[in-house]
């Protein structure tokens, strides 16, 4: 098995893009606000783009400076991280489209099922999106290169003392 | 319009509601995973309500928030309480038995040795003396 090199990934900023996505992703049902799932769509698609977590900027200005959320820092891959995310977007994207043409069942349906993913995600440890990305990197799909951290089952949040 | 809210409201409630209830079961599964793997800790019972700590040496929350926590609470109860500390990844085959898949976590066990509840990510510290009173 090859070593490769983890990076420090902070989980704190991902578990606060969980559950604003979440948050806001209820609202949106509640209120029926198709424009705020897409909102959250849009937020998830520049997030994607520039490889960080789009809500991320919430705890980076306000959550972590004033302590109110303490980093988490693990030896991590953020590549499956950013994938997840991608294809959160793309659920967010069929689903607002979905409800701007008024397929309201598929359309909160997909918001739904981000907000289950998200919720295993921040409250169960399990990325669902990370480990579709591990198991794509099984048939040397070209991109899927990185290996889950050693001794950490697929998808997982990662025990600490994984090897660097 | 209100009215309509008031339907999603209670929908989404019975949503999440549904996902806490999957989240209770997976929970009850490794309570009885862990209640099953009492033997791979103890030769004999130590006859009190045991707290089993999962931690890895590098764990930034075990260290900050979780160590200080269950020290806490060790002080308060002094001797009616076993604290077990296990490096999951010194021992990833007793982590494994008991369903242990990231750190920290931390299991209530009764003087039976009943897994009774399960922690999983931080667990402060008035939240195990609050599990450990009702044993």
């Amino acid at each position: 098995m090859t070593t490769q090199i983890l990076q420090k990934v902070d989980h704190s900023a991902l578990k606060t893009n969980q559950i604003i996505i979440i948050s806001l992703n209820v609202l949106a049902f509640i209120l029926n606000l198709p424009i705020l799932a897409a909102l959250v769509a849009l937020v998830m698609g520049i997030g994607s783009a520039l490889k960080i977590p789009g809500f991320g900027f919430v705890y980076k200005n306000l959550l972590k400076p004033r302590g109110w959320m303490k980093p988490d820092v693990l030896n991590d891959n953020p590549e499956p991280h950013r994938f997840a995310q991608f294809l959160g977007f793309l659920f967010m994207t069929a689903g607002s489209i979905a409800l701007f043409v008024g397929a309201s069942v598929l359309g909160w349906s997909l918001v739904w099922l981000v907000v289950a993913l998200a919720a295993l995600n921040a409250f169960g440890g399990f990325c669902v999106g990370c480990a579709v990305y591990y198991w794509l990197g099984r048939f040397n799909l070209p991109g899927f290169t990185k290996q889950p951290p050693a001794g950490t089952f697929p998808g997982m949040k990662p025990k600490m003392g994984a090897s660097l | 319009m209100s009215s309509e809210i008031l339907l999603r409201f209670g929908l989404a409630i019975v949503i999440i509601g549904l996902g806490a209830f999957a989240y209770w079961l997976i929970n009850q599964r490794l309570l009885v995973r862990a209640s099953n793997n009492v033997f791979t800790l103890f030769k004999k019972l130590p006859n009190k309500p045991v707290l089993v700590y999962f931690t890895t040496p590098d764990c930034v929350p075990c260290k900050t928030v979780q160590r200080p926590a269950i020290d806490r609470v060790s002080n308060l109860l002094g001797e009616k309480l076993e604290v077990v500390e296990i490096d999951a990844i010194e021992q990833p085959d007793l982590a494994k038995a008991w369903g242990v898949m990231s750190v920290p976590t931390t299991f209530v066990l009764d003087a039976h040795g009943e897994a009774r509840y399960v922690n999983n990510g931080v667990a402060r510290a008035e939240k195990l003396l609050e599990q450990i009173q009702t044993l």
